[in-house]
Protein backbone atom coordinates (compact mmCIF):
# COMPACT_ATOMS: atom_id res chain seq x y z
CA UNK A 1 0.00 0.00 0.00
CA UNK A 2 1.37 3.40 -1.32
CA UNK A 3 1.16 6.06 0.90
CA UNK A 4 -0.49 9.43 -0.24
CA UNK A 5 0.06 13.36 -0.17
CA UNK A 6 -1.99 15.85 1.53
CA UNK A 7 -4.61 15.44 -1.26
CA UNK A 8 -4.95 12.52 -1.02
CA UNK A 9 -3.19 11.52 -4.37
CA UNK A 10 -1.09 8.43 -3.85
CA UNK A 11 2.62 8.42 -4.09
CA UNK A 12 5.06 6.47 -6.03
CA UNK A 13 7.51 4.56 -4.07
CA UNK A 14 10.63 7.42 -4.95
CA UNK A 15 7.80 10.64 -4.14
CA UNK A 16 7.59 9.24 -0.46
CA UNK A 17 8.92 11.58 1.87
CA UNK A 18 10.45 10.29 5.22
CA UNK A 19 10.34 13.96 7.16
CA UNK A 20 8.48 13.71 10.34
CA UNK A 21 5.69 16.61 10.60
CA UNK A 22 7.44 18.63 13.63
CA UNK A 23 5.18 21.45 15.25
CA UNK A 24 6.98 23.99 14.15
CA UNK A 25 5.92 22.47 10.25
CA UNK A 26 2.07 22.21 11.35
CA UNK A 27 2.35 25.68 12.37
CA UNK A 28 3.94 26.65 8.85
CA UNK A 29 1.32 24.78 7.11
CA UNK A 30 -1.66 26.50 9.59
CA UNK A 31 0.19 29.81 8.62
CA UNK A 32 -0.29 29.08 4.84
CA UNK A 33 -3.51 28.07 4.47
CA UNK A 34 -4.49 31.24 6.45
CA UNK A 35 -2.34 33.55 4.56
CA UNK A 36 -4.33 31.93 1.30
CA UNK A 37 -7.69 32.44 2.75
CA UNK A 38 -6.74 35.96 3.69
CA UNK A 39 -5.29 36.39 -0.23
CA UNK A 40 -8.93 35.41 -1.38
CA UNK A 41 -10.35 38.08 0.69
CA UNK A 42 -8.28 40.79 0.19
CA UNK A 43 -8.45 40.15 -3.55
CA UNK A 44 -12.30 40.28 -3.30
CA UNK A 45 -12.56 43.19 -1.51
CA UNK A 46 -9.65 45.00 -3.81
CA UNK A 47 -12.05 43.97 -6.76
CA UNK A 48 -15.09 45.47 -5.32
CA UNK A 49 -13.07 48.81 -4.30
CA UNK A 50 -11.94 49.57 -8.04
CA UNK A 51 -15.09 48.76 -9.26
CA UNK A 52 -16.78 51.29 -6.41
CA UNK A 53 -13.97 53.99 -7.68
CA UNK A 54 -14.48 53.51 -11.36
CA UNK A 55 -18.44 54.46 -10.79
CA UNK A 56 -18.12 57.52 -8.35
CA UNK A 57 -15.07 58.51 -11.45
CA UNK A 58 -17.67 58.12 -13.91
CA UNK A 59 -19.69 60.38 -11.67
CA UNK A 60 -17.25 62.58 -11.22
CA UNK A 61 -17.23 63.16 -15.04
CA UNK A 62 -20.74 63.96 -15.70
CA UNK A 63 -20.24 66.02 -13.10
CA UNK A 64 -18.05 68.08 -15.15
CA UNK A 65 -19.89 68.03 -18.22
CA UNK A 66 -23.32 69.07 -15.72
CA UNK A 67 -24.64 73.05 -16.83
CA UNK A 68 -24.71 74.04 -12.98
CA UNK A 69 -27.66 73.14 -12.02
CA UNK A 70 -28.58 70.71 -8.46
CA UNK A 71 -27.77 67.54 -8.47
CA UNK A 72 -29.49 64.74 -6.57
CA UNK A 73 -27.06 63.12 -4.15
CA UNK A 74 -27.82 59.68 -2.62
CA UNK A 75 -27.05 58.89 0.93
CA UNK A 76 -28.25 56.29 2.28
CA UNK A 77 -31.62 55.42 1.49
CA UNK A 78 -32.72 58.80 0.04
CA UNK A 79 -31.68 61.49 -2.82
CA UNK A 80 -30.64 64.76 -1.58
CA UNK A 81 -30.56 67.85 -3.89
CA UNK A 82 -27.15 69.51 -3.60
CA UNK A 83 -25.09 71.77 -5.91
CA UNK A 84 -22.61 70.47 -8.47
CA UNK A 85 -19.98 71.77 -6.17
CA UNK A 86 -21.13 70.14 -2.96
CA UNK A 87 -21.33 66.68 -4.92
CA UNK A 88 -17.89 66.93 -6.68
CA UNK A 89 -16.36 67.80 -2.93
CA UNK A 90 -18.55 64.72 -1.89
CA UNK A 91 -16.84 62.64 -4.92
CA UNK A 92 -13.14 63.77 -4.00
CA UNK A 93 -13.76 63.44 -0.21
CA UNK A 94 -15.26 59.92 -1.26
CA UNK A 95 -12.53 58.22 -4.18
CA UNK A 96 -9.62 59.74 -1.38
CA UNK A 97 -11.38 57.49 1.50
CA UNK A 98 -11.50 54.45 -1.05
CA UNK A 99 -8.66 54.95 -2.70
CA UNK A 100 -6.64 54.76 0.69
CA UNK A 101 -8.15 51.26 1.52
CA UNK A 102 -7.48 50.08 -2.15
CA UNK A 103 -3.68 50.92 -1.60
CA UNK A 104 -3.70 49.34 1.87
CA UNK A 105 -5.29 46.35 0.19
CA UNK A 106 -2.60 45.67 -2.59
CA UNK A 107 0.16 46.01 0.15
CA UNK A 108 -1.66 43.47 1.93
CA UNK A 109 -1.48 41.36 -0.69
CA UNK A 110 2.22 42.11 -1.75
CA UNK A 111 3.06 41.10 1.82
CA UNK A 112 1.09 37.77 1.74
CA UNK A 113 2.18 36.48 -1.88
CA UNK A 114 6.09 37.37 -0.19
CA UNK A 115 5.11 35.73 2.73
CA UNK A 116 3.75 32.38 0.72
CA UNK A 117 6.46 32.24 -1.58
CA UNK A 118 8.92 32.02 1.59
CA UNK A 119 6.67 29.03 3.39
CA UNK A 120 6.48 27.37 -0.19
CA UNK A 121 10.40 26.86 -0.59
CA UNK A 122 10.15 25.78 3.28
CA UNK A 123 7.85 23.00 3.45
CA UNK A 124 8.19 22.11 -0.41
CA UNK A 125 12.10 21.77 0.52
CA UNK A 126 11.59 19.70 3.23
CA UNK A 127 8.61 17.72 2.20
CA UNK A 128 8.61 17.64 -1.69
CA UNK A 129 5.56 15.65 -3.09
CA UNK A 130 4.17 14.80 -0.08
CA UNK A 131 2.81 18.08 0.19
CA UNK A 132 0.70 20.03 -2.26
CA UNK A 133 0.18 24.28 -1.55
CA UNK A 134 -1.40 24.19 -5.03
CA UNK A 135 -4.45 26.26 -5.81
CA UNK A 136 -6.64 23.15 -6.57
CA UNK B 1 -19.90 14.64 21.69
CA UNK B 2 -17.40 12.08 22.45
CA UNK B 3 -20.50 9.18 22.19
CA UNK B 4 -20.15 8.48 18.55
CA UNK B 5 -20.28 5.29 17.60
CA UNK B 6 -16.27 5.10 15.77
CA UNK B 7 -14.65 6.82 18.51
CA UNK B 8 -15.98 4.53 21.39
CA UNK B 9 -12.69 4.95 23.36
CA UNK B 10 -11.49 7.94 22.00
CA UNK B 11 -12.75 11.13 23.79
CA UNK B 12 -13.15 14.20 22.66
CA UNK B 13 -10.25 15.49 25.17
CA UNK B 14 -7.79 13.14 23.95
CA UNK B 15 -7.83 14.52 20.83
CA UNK B 16 -7.96 17.70 21.60
CA UNK B 17 -6.00 20.09 23.97
CA UNK B 18 -7.40 23.10 25.80
CA UNK B 19 -9.60 26.16 23.66
CA UNK B 20 -9.29 29.31 22.05
CA UNK B 21 -11.10 33.09 24.43
CA UNK B 22 -14.46 31.65 23.10
CA UNK B 23 -14.17 27.56 23.75
CA UNK B 24 -13.40 26.47 20.24
CA UNK B 25 -11.33 23.16 20.95
CA UNK B 26 -7.57 23.36 19.84
CA UNK B 27 -6.57 19.99 17.88
CA UNK B 28 -4.17 17.85 19.80
CA UNK B 29 -1.03 18.18 17.49
CA UNK B 30 0.38 14.63 17.79
CA UNK B 31 4.38 14.75 17.79
CA UNK B 32 4.77 10.79 17.83
CA UNK B 33 1.62 8.60 16.32
CA UNK B 34 3.13 5.21 17.69
CA UNK B 35 3.17 6.80 21.51
CA UNK B 36 0.10 8.02 20.81
CA UNK B 37 -1.75 5.40 19.59
CA UNK B 38 -0.08 3.62 22.10
CA UNK B 39 -1.36 5.95 24.98
CA UNK B 40 -4.57 4.38 24.64
CA UNK B 41 -5.94 1.69 26.50
CA UNK B 42 -6.09 -0.74 24.34
CA UNK B 43 -3.72 0.91 21.78
CA UNK B 44 -5.68 2.41 19.37
CA UNK B 45 -6.05 1.14 15.58
CA UNK B 46 -4.77 3.46 12.82
CA UNK B 47 -8.69 2.99 11.60
CA UNK B 48 -10.02 4.16 14.59
CA UNK B 49 -7.54 7.36 15.50
CA UNK B 50 -8.95 8.69 11.75
CA UNK B 51 -12.08 8.20 12.68
CA UNK B 52 -12.08 10.03 15.43
CA UNK B 53 -9.92 13.09 13.50
CA UNK B 54 -12.86 12.91 10.94
CA UNK B 55 -14.81 13.34 13.42
CA UNK B 56 -13.33 16.50 14.92
CA UNK B 57 -12.54 17.29 11.19
CA UNK B 58 -16.59 17.54 10.20
CA UNK B 59 -17.18 19.03 13.42
CA UNK B 60 -14.62 21.48 12.46
CA UNK B 61 -15.98 22.23 8.89
CA UNK B 62 -19.67 22.57 9.86
CA UNK B 63 -18.79 25.17 12.23
CA UNK B 64 -16.46 27.14 9.42
CA UNK B 65 -19.87 27.28 7.74
CA UNK B 66 -21.71 28.55 10.33
CA UNK B 67 -19.04 30.95 10.96
CA UNK B 68 -18.58 32.17 7.68
CA UNK B 69 -22.66 32.97 7.46
CA UNK B 70 -22.21 34.91 10.67
CA UNK B 71 -19.48 36.58 9.29
CA UNK B 72 -21.13 37.32 6.03
CA UNK B 73 -24.29 38.80 8.14
CA UNK B 74 -21.79 41.17 9.48
CA UNK B 75 -20.58 42.51 6.98
CA UNK B 76 -23.73 43.44 4.94
CA UNK B 77 -24.76 45.09 8.49
CA UNK B 78 -21.75 47.16 9.20
CA UNK B 79 -22.22 49.37 5.88
CA UNK B 80 -25.60 50.05 6.89
CA UNK B 81 -24.43 51.43 10.18
CA UNK B 82 -21.93 53.59 8.06
CA UNK B 83 -24.91 54.56 5.67
CA UNK B 84 -26.57 56.13 8.54
CA UNK B 85 -23.74 57.91 9.74
CA UNK B 86 -23.14 59.40 6.94
CA UNK B 87 -26.67 60.75 6.59
CA UNK B 88 -27.03 62.20 10.08
CA UNK B 89 -23.65 63.48 9.48
CA UNK B 90 -25.07 65.41 6.43
CA UNK B 91 -28.32 66.70 8.29
CA UNK B 92 -25.70 67.79 10.70
CA UNK B 93 -23.73 70.10 8.38
CA UNK B 94 -26.45 71.68 6.73
CA UNK B 95 -27.60 72.34 10.00
CA UNK B 96 -24.25 73.90 11.11
CA UNK B 97 -24.45 75.95 7.46
CA UNK B 98 -27.85 76.72 8.30
CA UNK B 99 -29.61 75.44 5.26
CA UNK B 100 -32.75 73.21 5.01
CA UNK B 101 -32.04 69.86 3.38
CA UNK B 102 -34.95 69.22 0.24
CA UNK B 103 -34.49 65.68 -0.21
CA UNK B 104 -36.32 62.71 -2.50
CA UNK B 105 -37.03 59.75 -0.23
CA UNK B 106 -38.39 56.49 -0.84
CA UNK B 107 -42.52 56.19 0.11
CA UNK B 108 -42.99 52.92 -0.70
CA UNK B 109 -41.21 50.91 -3.32
CA UNK B 110 -40.41 52.60 -6.49
CA UNK B 111 -42.20 55.63 -5.48
CA UNK B 112 -39.99 59.08 -4.26
CA UNK B 113 -41.80 61.66 -2.50
CA UNK B 114 -40.18 65.29 -1.78
CA UNK B 115 -39.84 66.63 1.43
CA UNK B 116 -38.31 69.61 2.72
CA UNK B 117 -36.25 68.73 5.98
CA UNK B 118 -36.09 71.80 8.33
CA UNK B 119 -32.65 71.33 9.85
CA UNK B 120 -32.35 73.86 12.55
CA UNK B 121 -34.90 71.73 14.54
CA UNK B 122 -32.11 69.48 14.41
CA UNK B 123 -34.18 66.35 15.07
CA UNK B 124 -33.52 63.08 13.46
CA UNK B 125 -34.95 59.27 14.09
CA UNK B 126 -33.47 56.32 14.33
CA UNK B 127 -35.22 53.21 13.72
CA UNK B 128 -34.08 50.89 16.34
CA UNK B 129 -35.96 47.25 15.24
CA UNK B 130 -38.59 45.72 16.94
CA UNK B 131 -40.80 48.13 15.40
CA UNK B 132 -39.49 50.93 17.90
CA UNK B 133 -37.92 54.61 16.47
CA UNK B 134 -36.61 56.97 18.30
CA UNK B 135 -36.62 60.65 18.46
CA UNK B 136 -32.44 61.99 18.62
CA UNK B 137 -30.27 65.55 18.57
CA UNK B 138 -27.85 64.90 15.49
CA UNK B 139 -25.28 64.57 18.01
CA UNK B 140 -27.11 61.83 19.93
CA UNK B 141 -27.37 60.23 17.37
CA UNK B 142 -24.38 60.11 15.66
CA UNK B 143 -22.97 58.75 18.94
CA UNK B 144 -25.27 55.88 18.74
CA UNK B 145 -24.71 55.34 15.65
CA UNK B 146 -21.07 55.15 15.96
CA UNK B 147 -21.01 53.58 19.38
CA UNK B 148 -23.46 50.37 17.55
CA UNK B 149 -20.59 50.57 15.03
CA UNK B 150 -17.96 50.09 17.10
CA UNK B 151 -19.53 46.84 18.57
CA UNK B 152 -19.96 45.35 15.60
CA UNK B 153 -16.72 46.01 14.38
CA UNK B 154 -15.43 44.38 17.14
CA UNK B 155 -17.69 41.49 16.47
CA UNK B 156 -16.81 41.01 13.31
CA UNK B 157 -12.76 41.29 14.41
CA UNK B 158 -13.58 38.12 16.99
CA UNK B 159 -15.67 36.54 14.33
CA UNK B 160 -12.78 36.75 11.98
CA UNK B 161 -10.41 35.64 14.81
CA UNK B 162 -12.51 32.21 15.64
CA UNK B 163 -12.80 31.76 11.76
CA UNK B 164 -8.95 31.74 11.33
CA UNK B 165 -8.75 29.78 14.21
CA UNK B 166 -11.35 27.09 12.91
CA UNK B 167 -9.59 26.72 9.75
CA UNK B 168 -6.58 26.01 11.62
CA UNK B 169 -8.38 23.56 13.36
CA UNK B 170 -9.42 21.83 10.14
CA UNK B 171 -5.79 21.89 8.60
CA UNK B 172 -4.62 20.29 11.57
CA UNK B 173 -7.13 17.70 11.27
CA UNK B 174 -6.69 16.90 8.12
CA UNK B 175 -2.88 16.22 8.63
CA UNK B 176 -3.02 14.46 11.35
CA UNK B 177 -5.86 12.31 9.43
CA UNK B 178 -3.10 11.69 6.27
CA UNK B 179 0.07 11.42 9.10
CA UNK B 180 -1.56 8.65 10.51
CA UNK B 181 -2.76 6.66 7.70
CA UNK B 182 0.78 6.97 6.23
CA UNK B 183 2.60 5.48 9.45
CA UNK B 184 -0.17 2.66 9.39
CA UNK B 185 1.20 2.34 5.46
CA UNK B 186 5.09 2.13 6.90
CA UNK B 187 3.69 -0.02 9.95
CA UNK B 188 2.33 -2.94 7.82
CA UNK B 189 5.16 -2.80 5.66
CA UNK B 190 8.03 -3.33 7.73
CA UNK B 191 5.51 -5.69 9.50
CA UNK B 192 5.48 -7.60 6.00
CA UNK B 193 9.47 -7.03 5.57
CA UNK B 194 10.33 -8.39 8.94
CA UNK B 195 7.65 -11.57 8.43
Amino acid sequence: MPEANSEGMILTKDEENDAEVRREDQDKINEFGQLNARLHEVRAQSKELKELLEKIDDASTELMMGSGSTVMLCLGDALFESTEEDATEFCEAEVERHQAALDGLDSEEGEILERMAGLKKVLYGRFGKSINLEEK
Amino acid sequence: MSDDAPIANISLESITEGSNPRGIPHTKFIEDIESFANSFNPPASPELLIGAYSDLYSKFKQYESQLSLKRANFEAKLPEIEKSIKLVQHLKSKKEADENVITRYNLADMIYAKAEVDCSQGIVNLWLGANVMLEYSYDEALDLLISKETLAKKEFGEITEDLTFTRNQIITSEVNISRIYNWDVRRKRSAAASS
